[in-house]
């Protein structure tokens, strides 16, 4: 039988949170999220590198979790999926994605979405072609890219600030009509 | 992936003294740097070793500077902001993908394990085979692309940066058990897919230097992939010279055999007599004749070989060598 | 941050006593408590037909769904319901499902393209430690299938492995490198067999076909399915004016989706298997469990996960889902199994790699006089989907075009590879292909636009194609203008310098397929769907639709929003179930939104019509003169007469609680008798032309697509931002198919590239500029009009391509994909045959308009009269292919003209000028041959 390889403590901030763990030498960064943190956000689409599927964010910078050896980027601070969201507010990235159909069977999404916000962060007014070269490591076969491309410009006005954030979705439709006596006179719209 | 323990030495001594342990305790390794060329091999159960040493934390093989670039300077690091080498950001800007180019190093882009697609399998897929000559898994198996022999590996080199660094005539460091050497980039590659370069047991590339005039070269770097994002060069050209100077000119290519190399002779023997039109395409054929593609990458070796006289030509056009 | 979008419910307005928000205030109040806007939203005009008083307008004329449109949800770009769970990492795939005390399971694969098993050893497997559970093919012998003609695999191999990957046996442990370590000690001992690779020798005898059926063996062949098919009038053949022959080849290409296969099942404390699979097709694998497992179906829960991308290669039931079950059972714990990527291209379904040959000839009045195809399809291992793809390489090859005769051979042989399959376009694209490039050679000859040809050869609308199927509502002839005004091609064909093109190509593709394979149509409906209503108001939708990522949830929601004009919050689907989900057959021949949709239209109007009759109780107005618009009832000559939707359900539910409602959607009886007339047959048909603009380095070969005009149509968008979602897509799939995809199968039978690096699908720079053109020709069946917009997108892609390169660089290339190596050796043949020394100095194709175009501009004008006439029902005389050549639609062709065939067999002097596919008929099936 093979022995088992040898473990090790292994510390990071995960999502602003920390998280230590006993992981394995040859662990890789890809696994011990998805595994061991809990973060199944990231996801596994090649484990080769070459699909951008596991994206996370080290240090502020994008980075293949897949390809990554876990024990490289020890004390480092990771931001997945879960992390881009601050408590109840979606990240503009990620309601982007969703209005304009940044996101279709939605597998590739994550790692899109780790890419395009460190991209944002860098550089709030980036040109198509400077999206494209942020993204060119991470595949998408429902979209066919560009929505992806206009979801991150429309996410890009939000951060220089030249569109508010659109009102939140969460009051979109108080009900106008109580059920109890007392019903609205005459409602303003209606059709002949 | 394959068991192993990962050290993690934070000096050059340390690492050296790492590697020197194991080697006297008979166990074998592998650096790693970046690990986008040794984790998915690894993860193919290809050659993986029971140690591997990170470089990562080496602060002289981090350090960049207009001329000496650290074997771990990340290839998203080569811009034109940190004064790079235009010839250098071009070539790095075309390696894989800009996501791979975050974790990807100088060092490991340089000392790239060679390809082959009878090689880059899973363990599985190259079982069915019987194996082959780089991976035989002590079976003794013939090379797949060219059977019947097991002496040579023919396994492709697919690294960017070597052609680019020759062409600026770049010197490399190695750092090991034994000292430290420097050598011209050419001379690190060795031929054969296997024995890939020169580098001893033990011993690492530190760093990457550029000779003082390398600043007055003007290059070019042709790259022909199917794809401008992952993809390896299926062929590589790069052409470098101090502008208007024929005698400065020097080409090497990538891509095409299981070594990166300079072409030398092919270049003088055309620049003491050159003849605006008529030379560079006599050029480009003489260096589409001294390579020998074979069929283990994604496009066809007759096509690649064909094509090296446009990605040839176009590099010269490009920097003004008519 | 401070930017974004309240994600959770809440009001900001409420505080705390210190000031704080409150957290998860809900939105919709409970009943009677009255909400925090007085008025209703207005009805939104600009989204409720002409017809109806509304100002949405209907150039494709009215629809019977009219009446019950709200103006609320139909029509709007909407994103999709779960995206939310998508944005946030919360959406759950195969392998994010983790039961507590799982296990996980690995598959032992063939390492063997064709050997017999002679014996398997577990006994090292069994003594490792941390091994849960061992299977081999012994522990499941009955077969299944994704057709029920053609139950040929097992859950693992029971006699012999049939491709390279196949599965051998299964093993389930604590940890996965235990799994992994578990796999190398099964001890196996094989009889190798003589493998085939080629599908021509697939044709040929041989000592031990890959499958055999018995006494319908066709001889000892591997020939799993041949077809046979003419039609028309092949007289007309003869004389022709202007012809095309291409000899194409082209290589199998894999979905490629991003999620690969994953499984978790576990078997209940009650000993019902709960089985998590991302699958396109739940209720197929519901059915092949039930048969391999031999438990009842209603012991067996199939439960959808998130499905990360099918493109058809997550619809056939698939051995690991097999496998995890059985592991499961035998170890009583849960068992994952979850795919790398190499063995994704294992179990492949991709498309077929094909020998296609088209041969075409026009009349000297520009009319299609023949149209004969010989399609041979390489099936891998097993036959799928295969039965239906033979016949789909040449039947939806026929339309959008009036033909005078249709020829067809086809056939699909096995061979020792992992197993084709459908994938989006399912058999229709390669052919389309063919054919749509064999026209642009037509025109060439004959000196006229390809556009003006096809605009004078098309089907109008309501009318049936040569084989027979029913074409209702057809917007082709609108969608080929809109691409050639839109990228200008009046000033662009024939007239780009080498280097550029610009080229054209046409799509025809199923909205459903007629018939649901596993029962009568007449007594089961294809789809049902249940909707129920309780006390909140909420509205829960129960379907089997298996979202993908095309957003089929959402049409679903959407459309019951309309009907009862409620927000689309308010819609719940619920459809990972198949214990609640009613019988479904899921996402494949691009049918979900067609039948789906219809089915929860008429659910939904049946809770309509509880409410309304409630509101008539209550108001004393007839439903006849009430509206719904946002949760309120009203009179519609005074809306101060009214009541709310809360009010008026409550009183619908009185005596008799929630409000439950079913629906469901069958297709009409509709197509021919003929063997295999069920094979393409659909309620409605999608048409699209695309335009697409190239550039070729004509050193390199390096063909780039910077521009396409994307014109479908859909009969109605429900959704513009998720059809144009799916137009965009589609044109990335195709493009990858005609310029850089291919399963590569090396000297040695093994697939080459069984990884996302060296399997090239384009990344962001390969994307062209794609601008999508939605054309609604508003289809008198589909729900509000809608058809699909998932697969049929995908056809014009690859034509419009091959066709664009051609007028770039005056080189007809015949092998997909167009890689730059197959550019650079017909630029350079090319080259040669001109005697140049550069092929910088290759001559552009040119075009002088001849005397035929004149003819063809004419006669497309008057057509165009007449499909208006007649999209909009004011011209209702019947219609069939044959009009054309001035025939009587009203009197069968077969009593008017002498040599009108309808064949589905060759006549025996007919078998000596088959092609490829067709020499399939030269052998005879073993009951013929006297052995059964």
């Amino acid at each position: 039988m093979t022995p088992p390889a040898d473990k090790t403590i292994w510390s990071a901030t995960v999502n602003k949170k920390s998280v230590e763990l006993l992981i394995n030498s040859n662990a890789v960064l890809l696994d011990v999220l998805r595994d061991q943190v809990g973060t199944l956000g990231v996801k596994r689409g090649c484990d080769l590198g070459t699909c951008g599927c596991c994206t996370v964010m080290i240090d502020g910078e994008p980075r293949l979790s897949c390809l990554c050896l876990a024990g490289q980027v020890s004390k480092t601070s990771i931001t997945t999926v879960e992390g881009l969201a601050d408590g109840a507010h979606l990240a503009p990235i990620q309601a982007c994605f969703a209005k304009y159909g940044g996101s279709q069977c939605g597998f590739c999404t994550p790692g899109f979405l780790v890419a395009s916000q460190a991209l944002l962060v860098d550089n709030p007014s980036p040109t198509d072609q400077e999206i494209a070269e942020a993204i060119e490591g991470n595949l998408c076969r429902c979209t066919g890219y560009q929505q992806i491309i206009e979801s991150i410009q429309e996410a890009a006005k939000i951060h220089r600030g030249e569109v508010a954030p659109p009102t939140p979705a969460s009051d979109p439709h108080p009900d106008p009509h109580p059920g109890g006596p007392g019903e609205p006179s005459m409602p303003p719209g209606h059709a002949k | 992936m394959p068991p192993f323990t990962l050290h993690h030495p934070e000096s050059i001594e340390e690492a050296v003294e790492t590697a020197s342990k194991l080697i006297a305790q008979g166990d074998d390794f592998d650096w790693v740097a970046g690990g986008t060329d040794v984790v998915p091999n690894y993860k193919w159960r290809i050659n993986p070793k029971p140690h591997v040493i990170s470089l990562a934390s080496i602060p002289e093989a981090n350090q960049t500077s207009r001329y000496e670039i650290g074997c771990m300077t990340k290839l998203s690091s080569l811009t034109a902001d940190n004064e790079v080498h235009p010839l250098i950001v071009e070539a790095a800007s075309k390696i894989a993908s800009s996501l791979i180019r975050k974790s990807a190093t100088v060092g490991g882009n340089l000392c790239l394990d060679t390809r082959c697609f009878w090689y880059n399998q899973s363990e599985d897929w190259r079982r069915s085979i019987d194996w082959c000559h780089k991976a035989d898994c002590g079976t003794g198996a013939d090379c797949r692309v060219i059977p019947n022999q097991n002496t040579l590996c023919v396994a492709t080199y697919q690294g960017d940066l070597a052609p680019n660094f020759m062409a600026l005539g770049a010197e490399v460091t190695l750092i090991g058990p034994d000292g430290k050497r420097v050598m011209p980039l050419e001379e690190f590659y060795q031929l054969d897919g296997m024995k890939k370069n020169v580098l001893q047991r033990g011993e690492f590339m530190l760093k990457v230097t550029l000779p003082k005039d390398a600043y007055d070269y003007e290059g070019s770097y042709q790259k022909l992939r199917l794809r401008e994002s992952w993809d390896f060069p299926e062929a590589g050209i790069s052409a470098a010279w101090k502008k208007g100077d024929y005698s400065s000119l020097r080409i090497a290519s990538t891509a095409l055999e299981s070594i990166p190399k300079t072409h030398d002779d092919q270049v003088s023997e055309f620049v003491s007599a050159w003849e605006k039109g008529a030379t560079i395409s006599k050029l480009s054929d003489a260096i589409r004749k001294s390579v020998k593609p074979v069929n283990n990458t994604a496009l066809p070796p007759n096509y690649r070989r064909s094509v090296v006289r446009i990605l040839a030509k176009r590099a010269l056009n490009n920097i003004g060598c008519e | 941050m401070s930017a974004g979008y309240r994600q959770q419910p809440g009001n900001s307005s409420s505080k705390r006593t210190d000031g704080k928000r409150i957290a998860g205030k809900q939105v919709f109040p409970p009943p009677g408590s009255g909400g925090s806007r007085p008025q209703m939203k207005e009805r939104d005009l600009d989204y409720i037909p002409e017809s109806v008083g509304g100002k949405e307008p209907q150039p494709a004329g009215s629809h019977i769904h009219d009446r019950i449109r709200t103006g609320t949800v139909v029509g709007k770009s909407l994103s999709l319901v779960d995206s939310n769970a998508k944005v946030t990492g919360q959406a759950w795939y195969g392998d994010d499902v983790r039961l507590p005390n799982e296990t996980i399971g690995k598959i032992l694969r063939s390492p063997h393209h064709y050997a017999k098993i002679k014996s398997i050893d577990t006994s090292r497997v069994e003594a490792l430690p941390g091994v849960i559970a061992v299977a081999t093919g012994q522990d499941a012998s009955n077969s299944f299938g994704v057709l029920p003609v053609t139950k040929d695999e097992h859950a693992m191999a029971v006699e012999k492995v049939r491709h390279m990957g196949d599965l051998v046996a299964c093993v389930c442990a604590e940890s996965e490198a235990i799994a992994i370590e578990a796999l190398s000690l099964f001890d196996i001992e094989w009889e190798e067999l003589e493998p085939v690779f080629d599908r021509k020798m697939g044709l040929e005898d041989v000592d031990e076909p890959i499958h055999w059926r018995g006494k319908y063996h066709l001889s000892r062949t591997n020939v799993q399915k041949r077809v046979f098919q003419e039609f028309g009038d092949r007289s007309l053949v003869e004389n022709a004016h202007a012809s095309s022959h291409g000899k194409w080849s082209m290589e199998g290409v894999h979905h490629g989706f991003t999620e690969p296969h994953a499984v978790v099942a576990h078997w209940d404390p009650n000993g019902r298997l709960q089985l998590y699979t991302p699958q396109q097709v739940p209720h197929y694998t519901h059915r092949a469990l039930s048969t391999v497992l031999d438990v009842p179906m209603h012991q067996i829960n199939v439960i959808r996960t998130f499905v990360g991308g099918g493109f058809g290669g997550k619809s056939d039931p698939f051995p690991h889902e097999m496998c995890a079950a059985i592991l499961a059972r035998k170890s009583g714990r849960p068992v994952r199994i979850t795919f790398d990527r190499e063995e994704v291209y294992w179990i492949n379904r991709g498309r077929h790699p094909s020998d296609i040959e088209v041969k075409m000839t026009a009349d000297d009045i520009g009319r299609i006089s023949g149209f004969d195809i010989d399609a041979l399809i390489d099936g891998g291992g097993f036959a799928s989907f295969g039965h239906v793809t033979s016949y789909y390489n040449g039947v939806l090859a026929t339309a959008p075009y009036e033909l005078g005769s249709f020829h067809y051979t086809g056939a699909r042989v096995w061979t020792n590879k992992p197993a084709s399959g459908a994938m989006r376009g399912h058999g229709a694209v390669n052919t389309r292909c063919a054919v749509e490039v064999g026209l642009d050679e037509m025109a060439e000859q004959m000196a006229v636009d390809p556009i003006d040809l096809r605009l004078a050869n098309l089907l109008p609308p309501h009318s049936r194609t040569i084989t027979g199927f029913r074409i209702t509502s057809n917007g082709m002839r609108e969608a080929l203008e809109e691409v050639r005004n839109g990228s200008n091609w009046d000033k662009k064909f024939r007239q780009l310098p080498l280097g550029k093109g610009i080229g054209v190509g046409c799509g025809f593709f199923i909205s459903g397929s007629g018939l649901p394979i596993h029962w009568d149509p007449n007594r089961f409906p294809h789809a049902t769907v249940h909707i129920q209503v309780d006390m909140d108001g909420g509205v829960t939708v129960h379907t089997g639709a298996a979202d993908i990522g095309q957003g089929s949830t959402t049409a679903v929601a959407q459309v019951v929003a309309e009907v009862l004009a409620l927000p689309i919050e308010m819609i719940h689907v619920r459809s990972h179930e198949s214990d609640t989900a009613p019988v479904d057959l899921g996402s494949y021949s691009s049918r979900v939104t067609f039948m789906n949709a219809n089915a929860a239209i008429r659910a939904a109007l049946e809770i309509r019509e509880q409410i309304l009759k409630a509101a008539w109780d209550i108001l004393g107005y007839h439903p006849n003169t009430l509206v719904l618009n946002d949760r309120r009832i009203y009179y519609k000559h005074d809306p101060s007469i009214g009541v709310s939707y809360l009010k008026a359900l409550h009183k619908a539910q009185e005596d008799k609680g929630s409000l439950i409602a079913s629906g469901a959607y069958r297709s009409p009886p509709m197509g021919g008798v003929h063997k295999g007339a069920a094979a393409g047959l659909a309620p409605a048909y999608s048409f699209s032309a695309y335009v697409a603009e190239v550039d070729v380095d004509v050193e390199l070969g390096l063909v780039k697509c910077t521009n396409v005009w994307a014109a479908h149509d859909c009969g109605k968008a429900l959704n513009p931002l998720a059809v144009k979602g799916q137009i965009i897509g589609s044109c990335h799939m195709g493009l990858g198919q005609v310029l850089s995809e291919k399963m590569v199968y090396g000297r040695t039978g093994h697939l080459q590239n069984a990884n996302l690096l060296e399997y090239k699908i384009p990344s962001v720079h390969e994307m062209p500029h794609v601008v999508p053109i939605i054309i609604e020709s508003c289809d008198p069946e589909g729900p509000f009009g809608a058809k699909e917009a998932g697969e049929g997108p995908l056809l014009p892609i690859l034509p419009a391509v091959v066709n664009a390169v051609y007028d770039a660089v005056g080189v007809r290339f015949r092998d997909l994909p167009l890689t730059p190596d197959i550019v650079y050796k017909g630029i350079e043949r090319q080259r040669r045959a001109l005697k140049l020394d550069d092929c910088l100095e290759l001559p552009s194709p040119r075009l002088e308009h001849g005397p035929m175009q004149e003819v063809l501009v004419a006669r497309a004008a008057e057509h165009k009269t007449r499909d208006k006439a007649r999209q909009r029902t004011e011209d209702t005389s019947h219609y069939v292919n044959g009009v054309l050549f001035g025939f009587d639609p009203n009197i069968p062709l077969e009593d008017q003209v002498d040599g009108w065939r309808m064949a589905t067999e060759p006549d025996p002097e007919q078998l000596a000028e088959l092609g490829l596919a067709g020499k399939a008929w030269l052998k005879k099936t073993q009951r013929e041959m006297g052995r059964d």
